[in-house]
């Protein structure tokens, strides 16, 4: 009796789980099905509207800032910890000053911020504007519907237009294309190549001991080899990023991918225009024994590549207990501050090194995209979506939209003096190290909104002067020295795979990836001999479908090449 | 009181006492780290030079957060959603435990099978979250942050484990003198409860105090977050500033590690406080629900 009243209750229960999912699924999928037919006959018809409307554009109505009526557009804003969201920002008094626009935002915090917006995005409660959007995420929405294909819209956009043909950037932009020969993320474009990735080193100790500044990878081997003999219970070298800047530059210049750079393990061969499988080529291995040899000769330190950035950079190289470390043009401002603190003003010099030499020379990733932004479904229902449009481009990408997110309102924050930017007495901006010392001084970025990740993309972002007005000194030195003497590689060609055949490609890559990253790991610190282990780690690729990834990789590139043109 | 007379100390003694200290330090030395580095000078933090005592004490770390209006903000709004939530999984709970745990109540088991079947599956995500936001409309309301977890399934079972063992012959002296349900609950049952009203009481408290991902999916509105939100963006929102896919330096900034210390310390302070006046209660509670159960 008893148990048949259990069993009776489990079906129930199941039955009727199993039913409220069906009927969930159902009703989910109903309105979000004409959601994309009426979204489909609507990205149909729009592009052939607008255009038209552009045709006419000289004509009637063309939108200026700003808009006679007040608008309203939503948008997702992720708030960053170090400058956290203020209401009082002049920043969003300025945009509906010039715009006419109130943007009403919802507030994520950093930590979570894909995880809230792709909740969003799938339930159709985003906001229209959705930024920090790095291209590659956006193509779980696609299939949906959710977002819209930007690209059918740029015509709206006279900004961005112009960059992309001003700056040459087609060729970048092809490499966020979808099968459709459509892009569904509006990126941050750059004007010109930069490495920001390069290694640090305490000159005061190489002068000291009469240490050539080194030029190439062989340099620094050589002038850690010194430093170990002058310093003999040392690591000269203990890197940070648990070695991923490293290896995403130091491939560069060996001719491979690695690191953070190291992707799903397809490189682009241009001169055969095809792809092959790089982990496995000639030039990784040399590019890992080197590595391996600065480890097994105790010149870099085997925790390199598991430690905590805080240990390598507090405990070990601001404390002088290493020489060489992975930085970038910002990390090296917060490295001094805390050298002050650790060393002592004066005691110590710390400088970037222009990218080093390898086998293939001096190279830097020739990528000038940068994290975009993406338009919801719900933008196209919004009366003033070319107004919506619009405003984007005018905030995001127009030199005075540009201007006032990075300096603000000229005679409120900064003043210009001759083509540079100086910020008023009282303002300092602690991240770009100006004022620093003025206790009482206001925060650019904290107090007035500027300056923030949301809006300028990467600080490597638009106009050059303006990129370069946002650097120290040192940083645009080094940009400039390093886009002088440095080849770019130009970004592949897009693969455009529709999504069974990403899926299947993930699936060997992942598993393929992790082995190889693994692998990677081991040959360097020597838990793997290279010499010996090589074949069998050759041969392991081909077993996790490395051969597989490159044929289909191969065949699909050919085959939608055209696509692209 | 046999043993209160033993003088003798056994080598079992004096291993468990070493264990248990060697435990006591345990547990307690992730909370004398944290307030050590809070009160140190960044200097020493840099350098990892902090084990369980402040060097170069300062108390700036703390100044600095009281001018935080951000922080105080969200303390503000835990402190809310706590009390108010508190009460009401509370009265929640009592309400459906307290039915539950009366044999004769019709559909007992069909009405127990529903709610262990929740303990094993949900709705996942997407659903819930229309639910909650479309729905129910509790988008950036309290609500949200209270209502759909307000009744855990484990306390709910303790809970009704815990009236079964009160007899039923008092409810039926109360019933015969002319009680109603109603009255029998709150003038018998409920003063009879008091370890298991605390128990739960803590619990809840803790799990709402902690619970960062209800606000963090409900709420869109800064004014209205709670402060371990506050504290997950500092601490995990600025590790991956700096590890932003493919290293891009777009988020650069940093929060000083004191700070970081200084705002767990503050914000886990109250639930610490609160503990030991619940505590006595607290085992005697949990003791009982299972013992019996």
């Amino acid at each position: 009796m008893n148990k048949k009243a259990i069993l009776l209750i489990a079906c129930i229960l199941i039955v009727s789980m199993l039913g409220v999912m069906f009927t969930g699924c159902g009703k989910k999928e109903t309105p979000e099905k004409s959601g994309t037919g009426e979204n489909g006959d609507g990205t149909t018809e729009q592009p052939t509207e607008e255009p038209s409307d552009g045709g006419k554009k000289s004509g009637e109505e063309e939108i200026t800032f700003p808009l006679k009526e007040p608008a309203k557009f939503t948008m997702l804003y992720r708030d960053h910890p170090s400058y956290p969201y203020r209401e009082d920002w002049i920043l969003w008094d300025e945009i509906k000053k010039r715009t006419n626009v109130e943007l009403e935002l919802t507030i994520v915090p950093m930590s979570d911020y894909e995880q809230k917006r792709n909740l969003l995005i799938s339930t159709g409660e985003a906001p229209e504007i959705v930024p920090s959007t790095y291209p590659g995420q956006e193509v779980n929405f696609i299939p949906a519907g959710a977002i819209i294909p930007v690209s059918d819209y740029i015509h709206l956009m006279p900004n961005f237009s112009r960059q992309i043909e001003e700056w040459n950037l087609q060729e970048d932009l092809k490499t966020i294309k979808q099968k459709d020969g459509k892009f569904y993320v509006l990126p941050g474009l750059r004007e010109i190549a930069v490495a920001d990735y390069s290694l640090a080193i305490r000159t005061d100790i190489f002068e000291k001991h009469n240490i050539p500044i080194p030029e190439s990878w062989e340099d620094l081997y050589n002038a850690l080899k010194k430093l170990k003999e002058l310093y003999p219970d040392t690591y000269p070298f203990s890197d940070r990023w648990k070695g991923d800047a490293l290896l995403n530059f130091a491939s560069l210049s060996f001719g491979v991918q690695g690191g953070w750079g190291a992707g799903n393990g397809i490189y682009y061969y241009r001169d055969r225009d095809e792809f092959g499988f790089y982990p496995i080529t000639d030039e990784y291995k040399e590019m890992l024994k080197y590595f391996n040899r600065l480890v097994k000769e105790g010149l870099m330190d085997p925790e390199s590549f598991t430690q905590e950035d805080e240990i390598a950079v507090n405990q070990k190289f601001a404390t002088g207990k290493s020489f060489v470390i992975s930085t970038n043009t910002q990390e090296i401002i917060s490295m001094r501050q805390k050298m002050k603190e650790t060393l002592g003003e004066g005691n110590f010099k710390v400088d970037m090194l222009p990218p080093l030499e390898g086998p293939k020379g001096r190279v830097i990733s020739g990528m000038r995209l940068d994290n975009g932004i993406v338009i919801t479904k719900k933008a196209l229902d919004n009366p003033n979506f070319e107004a919506l449009m619009k405003f984007v481009d005018w905030l995001w990408y127009s030199e005075e939209g540009q201007t006032l997110t990075r300096w603000g309102v000229e005679g409120v924050t900064y003043k210009k003096v001759g083509d540079k930017f100086e910020l008023l007495p009282g303002i300092k901006a602690g991240y770009l190290g100006i004022n620093v010392d003025d206790e009482n001084a206001k925060d650019l970025r904290n107090d007035f909104g500027m300056g923030n990740g949301v809006f300028i993309f990467s600080i490597y972002n638009g106009h050059k002067e303006l990129m370069y007005s946002y650097m120290t000194e040192e940083a645009r030195n080094f940009i400039q020295k390093a886009n002088e003497i440095c080849t770019l590689r130009p970004p592949a060609p897009p693969v455009l795979m529709d999504e069974v055949e990403r899926e299947e490609a993930n699936m060997i890559s992942q598993s393929l990836m992790d082995y190889v990253k693994q692998m990677t790991l081991q040959f360097i610190t020597g838990q793997a001999d290279i010499e010996k282990d090589w074949d069998a780690f050759v041969q392991e690729c081909k077993a996790k479908g490395s051969d597989r990834l490159v044929q289909m990789t191969n065949e699909i590139y050919q085959e939608t090449k055209d696509i692209l043109e | 009181m046999k043993f209160a007379n033993k003088k003798r100390i056994s080598v079992f003694d004096v291993i468990n006492i070493v264990i248990m200290i060697c435990v006591v330090i345990i547990t307690l030395y992730p909370f004398l780290y944290l307030t050590a580095l809070s009160m140190s000078s960044e200097k020493y933090v840099y350098a990892g030079e902090i084990t369980f005592y402040p060097k170069g004490f300062t108390l700036g770390t703390y100044r600095v957060l009281l001018k935080d209006s951000d922080f105080w903000i969200s303390y503000r709004n835990t402190i809310i959603y706590t009390v108010v939530g508190t009460v009401i999984s509370l009265a929640l709970t009592v309400l459906l435990a307290y039915p539950l745990s009366k044999k004769n109540l019709k559909g007992r088991g069909v009405l127990l099978g529903f709610i262990l079947f929740t303990m094993f599956f949900s709705g996942g995500l997407i659903p819930t979250y229309l639910l909650v936001s479309r729905m129910l409309q509790m988008r950036n309301t309290i609500w949200a942050v209270i209502i759909p977890g307000a009744i855990s399934t484990y306390n709910v079972l303790v809970t009704k484990t815990f009236f079964e063992g009160i007899p039923d012959e008092l409810e039926e002296a109360a019933a015969i003198d002319g009680m109603n349900t109603y009255g029998i609950l709150f003038r018998i049952v409920l003063p009879l409860s008091k370890p298991i009203l605390a128990t739960m009481s803590l619990f809840y408290a803790v799990g709402i105090w902690n619970n960062w991902f209800g606000p963090f999916i409900y709420l869109d509105m800064k004014e209205l977050f709670p402060v371990s939100l506050y504290l997950r963006n500092i601490i995990a929102g600025a590790q991956k500033a700096r590890e932003i896919v493919g290293g891009d330096v777009e988020g650069f900034g940093d929060i000083e590690a004191t700070i970081k210390s200084a705002s767990m310390v503050v914000s886990a302070l109250p639930i610490i406080m609160i503990y030991p006046f619940v505590q006595k209660y607290f085992v005697k509670g949990i003791m009982i629900g299972s013992l019996k159960g």
